[in-house]
């Protein structure tokens, strides 16, 4: 093998090369981009239907846990529908929620207060300044992964990936545990974003996508000249053909086809899509949420709730600014304020925000350290998030970061922990276990304990 | 006649660790139809023993459907039907399977399963070169290369990634590997990555780019080399001690030190969006990085690097090639054993081990001497892929009727009856493709670039399917998202239009009746005839009194110019970009001509049309029967 003895081992190459790659592109490789680790997806699909759905999922709780559990879970359960706000890419704490003016990490931003006293957040975050006695700020989030894919995986999961098992996201642990069976619309919609699938707990757990807000869900409509009478008469010489195929086969699965075929006519015909189309609102309303994609899919959210649908997960990607992170930063939180905010006033208005749990968060944080492109690096051992509503504590901070932003100094919570607060709030035992197809029962948090303190 | 390869020969160390591995008294060499009738033997006295009675033997026509799908990942034409049907001779399904072997979709189809099964997802890095990596892929099927042969030269790969040039080209989207061909230095320069290449820094290996894959997660190559090769999931062990299992913590972490010599070099300079070459090898070098990812490695690095059954490659030259070669050795109780069950499970819907790559004490196999049998002949074939699938179709199992039986098994474990196996996203849109004549049409539309748009569509079939490179499409009934694509999009609806150059066109031009009309629409898409009383419900239908359905425009979404050349712009493709957002790219199906040309809209017509939709949504063509 012939190699040049000038040439580097990769190893040496790789800091390097991000550095070199974010000047040229001025966007993140981060580590995905170079190693592409994806992440498997090995779902084995147990996809019960009815009655099988016990069999095949044989439920799996430790008896002594589960005295423990009913008394660590009894301050959460409130929320009966959970918002969640994906910030993809990862924002920095120190230009958000947990500003450092003045000092040598802070950048421009200046702070301001809001309406708890004590409490201030960046200057380009007034609107939820206004509504910050019905936050609780986390101050103290620490994980280990700096990966997008990795970490995304983490954050929606509360697991780190491994390929022997693909562990379910929360929106899909909230579908298999809340989740109406009858709903003429899916539990568990993700808007403008694909989120993370149902891994083990199979495909009819898994997030129905609206890709743009103000449009509605893709192939919802008829086709070019199909009307209701020629679709209808299109599904009767369908259940001919399968309900002749169910017999000759006697097999579950075309039953099981046939009942998805079902839901989804429902869906179509249903009143409830009505939730999906924001055009019924008020131009002041729609204005009020900001007219961005991610304004509209939080309004699109609160429709969504007010429906009775269980979880909601909206995306906002950009938050990876490894260069000229603070024009993009306030960019964005020109966004998240109207968006965010008004969500919170919404709620409580129509006197939902009880029952509905709001999360905000990326996958991490960014460096405190400002980069050569006035930039923020990938930056998972502390970060912030913010929870409204859904039984949380109102108004306060918890967590607390040194005066460089560099650790958590008070209050940590770890990823297992948050998910198993986030898993009580909603009335889901953190510990409950569900058998995989590998024959290892795997529970929704990973030995996660509920932190009192964030409970009302 | 080949030397017997007999189990009794397995040596001492193996014969204590082989747990899982099935022991079989040492049996002759037979010959394919010979191991055939000892599979049919146990098989049949398992549904005695077991008081099953099987479905009858499959007609030619779903036996077609069937070895079609498997074989090549597409339903057959309805000439290749009528061909078929009309064949009398007795050894006609032996023949198509070997002509099937032969055709160039055989490789491509075996290219596109190991492609998902090993590299995945995986569009976007430096140093993977998707092209190459395809290519080498492609070679080792067309060529039957035997598998040990396949994964020895993959476990210690060796060479070059890439011919180099533009990282977009290297997601491999826009030409199909077997189209690819080195016609000047030109070519190699710009637009043919070629895996063998010679290239003045040493030989192009399209196998490394696998390896490169996981250079940052060695334990994950480590992890996936045992599940997919062995059968094992060590990684289990990766975080704590199986508690059932015996696989420790150690075990694993010594497997892994056997990966932890493969280092990559950069050669020739790097150009800015371009691939990154690398020359991978194993060398026992320090490693020079001291920074974030040597931390993860640490915990390997020290390790001996060992075999699962302790075999030390600590004084081997090359510690992949040693393992390598203890992984395909003949000998191995877990190789050659995790290949035939994963392929056993490919066209009977389910292995004997299930999940196909989980073999541990705790998971017990069915029917343990029908596996021993076949993987022995296997191994006396030397690892011949096409041999195997030979011996699978031909077997009494495998041409099970999937009609309900008399008295089957309910978990159907002993394969008395066919299990439905519903079609992957690439076959159901080649199948769809295929049934409705659209090919030429969608070139069109993809201004020449159809590769792209199978692509963009594919995105949007494999994210709304939820589907991913280890997808097991068991005990599958799909999604919402896929009912409503099937049901409502136009990969369905317009192209069972008789817009020009599409198949309903065709048929209803060259059709005397409605009869033939029927007959022609149940062979494109259900492979057969109809039966006399399917024949009489479609023609009540379509003769049926209605009125012709025109409505307003399609409310769908114009795409942008901006939209389409992002979705066209292979660097996008690579990056994964264009689909990132919300999962899939615009529909460019709206672009199918609206206009029937030759044809006026008539309640007739709409009714075909109806009922191309309808074969095109049932459960007898999703899935293969």
């Amino acid at each position: 093998m012939i190699t040049d003895p000038k040439s580097k081992e990769l190893d040496e190459l790789e800091d390097m090369r991000e550095e070199e790659v974010r000047r040229e592109l001025g966007r993140c490789p981060g580590p995905v981009d170079l190693w592409s680790h994806e992440i498997s997806r090995r779902g084995a699909m147990k996809v019960g239907m009815g009655g099988l759905l016990s069999v095949m999922f044989a439920q799996w709780l430790d008896p002594r846990t589960a005295a423990a559990m009913a008394q660590a879970n009894a301050p959460g359960g409130k929320a009966k529908s959970c918002i969640l706000l994906w910030m993809n890419g990862g924002p920095s704490h120190l230009d958000t929620f947990d500003p450092k003016p003045g000092t040598r990490n802070g950048g421009p931003f200046k702070s301001i207060k809001t309406r708890v006293p004590g409490i201030e957040i960046c200057e380009h975050l007034p609107g939820l300044a206004d509504v910050a006695d019905k936050m609780c700020i986390l101050r103290g989030m620490v994980s280990k992964e700096g990966n997008h894919q990795r970490a995304q995986y983490l954050m929606h999961t509360g697991y780190a990936p491994n390929p022997t098992i693909t562990h379910p996201s929360l929106g899909s642990w909230v579908n298999e545990e809340l989740g109406l069976q009858t709903s003429d619309i899916p539990n568990f919609v993700s808007i403008s974003g694909p989120s993370i699938g149902a891994g083990f707990l199979g495909v009819q757990n898994g997030p129905f996508v609206v890709q743009n807000p103000a449009q509605p869900p893709v192939n919802i409509n008829y086709a070019p000249n199909i009307n209701e009478e020629r679709f209808d008469r299109r599904q009767s010489a369908l259940a001919n053909l399968e309900s002749q195929f169910a017999l000759e086969t006697g097999d579950l699965k075309v039953k099981g086809r046939q009942a998805v075929y079902a839901k989804a006519v429902r869906m179509m015909k249903s009143p409830k899509l009505k939730a999906f189309d924001i055009s019924d609102e008020p131009e002041a309303v729609k204005a009020a949420y900001g007219t961005g994609s991610f304004g509209q899919g939080c309004l699109m959210a609160r429709r969504l709730v007010e429906s009775g649908v269980k979880f909601v997960e909206v995306v906002l990607d950009g938050w990876d600014t490894h260069q000229d992170n603070f024009n993009r930063t306030s960019k964005l939180m020109g966004q998240v304020d109207p968006g965010f905010s008004m969500l919170i006033k919404d709620l409580a208005e129509r006197n939902l925000l009880d029952s509905t749990l709001i999360i905000w968060m990326g996958e991490f944080g960014r460096t405190p350290v400002i980069n050569g492109n006035e930039g923020r690096d990938h930056f998972p051992s502390a970060w912030n998030a913010v929870m409204a509503g859904g039984g949380v504590r109102k108004g306060i901070v918890h967590g607390q970061t040194d005066s460089d932003g560099m650790k958590v100094v008070e209050n940590p919570i770890a990823v297992p922990n948050f998910f198993a607060t986030v898993s009580s709030l909603l009335g889901m035992n953190p510990e409950k276990s569900f058998m995989t197809p590998v024959g290892r029962p795997i529970a929704i948090t990973e030995l996660g304990k509920p932190i009192r303190d964030l409970m009302a | 006649m080949k030397r017997l390869i007999g189990w009794s020969s397995i040596h001492a160390p193996y014969v204590l660790l082989s747990l899982v591995a099935v022991q079989m008294p040492v049996m002759g060499q037979l010959s394919g139809a010979d191991t055939a009738t000892v599979v049919n033997q146990k098989i049949r006295s398992a549904w005695k023993v077991n008081n099953i009675t099987p479905t009858g033997t499959v007609d030619d026509a779903q036996y077609l459907r069937r070895v079609y799908l498997d074989i090549v990942g597409t339903i057959p034409t309805a000439e290749a039907v009528r061909e078929f049907l009309q064949d009398t001779s007795s050894n006609k399904r032996q023949r198509v399977v070997s002509s099937l072997l032969k055709d160039p979709k055989y490789a491509q189809n075996w290219t596109n399963y190991w492609d998902s099964v090993l590299m995945g997802r995986t569009y976007r890095a430096q140093t993977l070169d998707k092209v190459a990596w395809k290519q080498w892929l492609n070679k080792q099927f067309a060529n039957n290369v035997p598998f040990n042969k396949f994964v020895y030269d993959l476990i210690s790969a060796e060479g070059i990634n890439s011919t180099g040039g533009n990282v977009s080209k290297a997601a491999g989207l826009n030409r199909r590997p077997d189209q690819m061909a080195i016609r000047s230095s030109e070519d190699l320069k710009t637009n043919s990555i070629e895996d063998g290449a010679i290239t003045p820094q040493g030989r192009v290996n399209g196998a490394v780019n696998w390896i490169l894959k996981y250079q940052a997660t060695p334990a994950d190559l480590a992890g996936n080399a045992s599940k997919i090769f062995l059968g094992v999931q060590i990684q289990c062990a990766q975080c704590h001690d199986h508690k059932t299992e015996k696989w420790k913590q150690d075990d694993f972490r010594k497997f892994t030190a056997c990966f932890m010599n493969a280092r990559p070099r950069q050669v020739g300079e790097y150009e800015k969006g371009s691939i990154r070459r690398v020359d991978l090898e194993d060398a026992n070098r320090q490693f020079a990085g001291a920074g974030k990812k040597a931390m993860g490695r640490n915990e390997y690095l020290n390790q001996p690097p060992m075999a699962l059954d302790g075999t030390d490659f600590s004084n081997a030259a090359n510690r992949r090639k040693g393992l390598a070669a203890w992984m395909t050795t003949p000998e191995n109780p877990w190789f050659a054993q995790a290949i035939v069950n994963r392929m056993w499970n490919h066209f009977l819907g389910r292995g004997f081990v299930e999940p196909v790559d989980d073999f541990r004490p705790g998971n017990p196999v069915v029917m343990p001497e029908v596996l021993n049998v076949l993987t022995k002949d296997f191994v006396a074939h030397d690892f011949d892929v096409k041999y195997l699938i030979r011996l699978i179709t031909s077997t009494e199992a495998y041409q099970r009727t999937s009609l309900a039986g008399a008295k089957a098994d309910p978990e159907n474990k002993y394969y008395s009856r066919f299990r439905l196996k519903p079609i992957g996203p690439e076959q159901t849109l080649d199948s769809l493709i295929l049934s409705t004549g659209v090919g030429t049409l969608l070139e069109k539309i993809s201004g020449g670039n159809l590769e792209a748009l199978k692509f963009s569509i594919l995105r949007q079939l494999t994210f709304l399917f939820d589907v991913d490179e280890e997808f097991e499409q068991k005990d599958f009934e799909g999604t919402i998202p896929q009912a409503l694509l099937l049901l409502n999009s136009n990969l369905t609806n317009r192209t069972t239009q008789p817009i020009p150059g599409s198949a309903l066109a065709h048929i209803l031009n060259d059709a005397v009746s409605d009869n033939q009309v029927i007959e022609e629409l149940y062979l494109r898409t259900l492979s057969r005839k109809p039966t006399i009383s399917e024949t009489k419900k479609w023609l009540e239908f379509v003769n049926a009194p209605r009125d012709v359905v025109v409505t307003a425009p399609s409310p769908q979404p114009e795409i942008s110019k901006r939209e389409e050349r992002k979705m066209f712009d292979r660097k996008q493709i690579a990056q994964n970009k264009a689909f990132k957002k919300g999962g899939s790219g615009p529909d460019l199906l709206t672009r199918f001509p609206t206009k029937y040309n030759t044809f006026e809209a008539s309640p007739k017509m709409q009714a075909f049309e109806d009922m191309f939709w309808t074969l095109l949504n049932s459960s007898e063509f999703v899935f293969n029967h």
